[in-house]
């Protein structure tokens, strides 16, 4: 049995306090490598044996949040998990080289808060409510 | 009746005997009524029955033949044939081998991928929600050159202009409609300065139809906050361009 091998290792390389967390959300216990993390402080982890993690599941995000949405992985990191690029963003030069300075924070998809997007008209309105303006009588 | 047998004894006095026998035989064979006892459709000579046969006479049984001490002579008619009992015994073993596929994949490790904590491969060229990218410099791209509207096959995208105080043109309004947009990626080929772009986030669902109106500010929002990974994509593909 390759899968409980492959979990007790799992358990006995990141402890029992994180093997926890794990069931709490990835509902698995992988161990791998920390590449890294975001400025929100989720943890991202690779794992390239195939005899321990399936190919696909080889990099997985730890997120710090508890109700976790996928939108809440900024894109550098966000293009790192979804394969997009073969280095972490810390390590890639040209993501780096990409950042610009005016660049805004990232927010996670907040639909459903008070901070979702409302659409609004970014013109002034073409047709106007008539107000009558009566000229003074002489 | 009577009269059939008749013709039968007209025919068997002709004079070519041998077509007089076939043709006797002929007529008993179709005329049942005319043979005393019940006759066995189910048998023949040359032991070929046609459906139609098998299908009129499917009630009559076929007697059970025995030998002189009694011992029936084909015990195995009526039974269940060869391939019958060959099928049977594959098709059970089919099972027993499938369950055996079953047991092995419930001690494999799963290929499911627990999302969002692990995502499956995107491409470069994937296409998501839109953004409007900027210059280094924080100038704004677009120049409201209104391609990107002509070629909408969906007719999602709206625009108006107007000339800034410098005397470039910039759009006032660019609004997209999610909800009719068919992410084709039309807008970005079509766009002369790489301003609409079709970013690789597709996690941006709504609780409601109103919040996928995008209008400028909104997408220039998104460019603001994926610019490097739009850039690093780009960078990525400029080869195949």
């Amino acid at each position: 049995m390759p899968s409980l091998q492959r979990y007790l290792r799992s358990i006995y390389r990141v402890g029992l306090r994180a093997w926890w967390r794990q069931l709490q959300y990835i509902g698995d216990a992988k161990s791998g490598r920390l590449v890294g993390a975001d400025q929100f402080g989720n943890k991202y982890y690779e794992n390239y044996n195939a005899e321990e993690e399936v190919p696909g599941r080889h990099r997985w995000v730890d997120l710090a949040q508890h109700h976790y949405h996928a939108s809440q992985v900024p894109p550098e990191w966000h293009s790192w998990i979804s394969h997009i690029r073969k280095d972490p963003p810390t390590e890639d030069s040209i993501m780096q080289a990409s950042r610009q300075p005016w660049q805004q924070p990232w927010t996670e998809n907040l639909t459903g808060t008070r901070g979702a997007y409302k659409p609004y008209n970014t013109v002034a309105p073409k047709i106007n409510a008539w107000e009558p303006k009566a000229s003074a009588r002489a | 009746m009577p009269l059939l047998v008749a013709v039968g004894v007209f025919r068997s006095l002709a004079s070519n005997h041998a077509r007089t026998l076939i043709l006797a035989r002929r007529l008993q064979s179709t005329h049942s009524h005319s043979r005393h006892g019940t006759p066995n459709y189910l048998e023949s000579a040359d032991g070929l029955i046609s459906d139609l046969t098998a299908r009129k006479h499917k009630y009559e049984r076929t007697p059970r033949k025995f030998d002189a001490q009694g011992n029936e002579i084909d015990a195995y008619k009526g039974g269940p044939s060869a391939i019958d009992k060959a099928v049977h015994l594959f098709f059970f073993t089919e099972i027993l081998r499938g369950m055996w596929i079953v047991l092995e994949q419930f001690f494999r490790p799963p290929y499911t991928i627990m999302y969002p904590f692990e995502k499956g491969p995107l491409s470069p060229r994937f296409r998501g929600e839109h953004a409007l990218r900027r210059y280094p410099s924080g100038e704004e791209r677009c120049i409201a050159c209104k391609l990107c509207e002509a070629i909408c096959p969906a007719q999602a995208i709206t625009i108006e202009s107007e000339a800034r105080l410098d005397g470039s043109r910039k759009t006032t309004k660019y609004d997209i409609d999610m909800t009719k947009c068919i992410y084709c990626g039309f807008c970005q080929e079509a766009c002369p300065v790489d301003a609409i772009v079709e970013t690789q986030n597709q996690e941006f669902s709504t609780e409601t139809r109103e919040e996928l109106l995008y209008n400028k500010e909104k997408l220039l929002a998104n460019g603001d906050r994926a610019e490097a990974e739009i850039a690093a994509n780009l960078y990525a593909d400029h080869v195949y361009r």
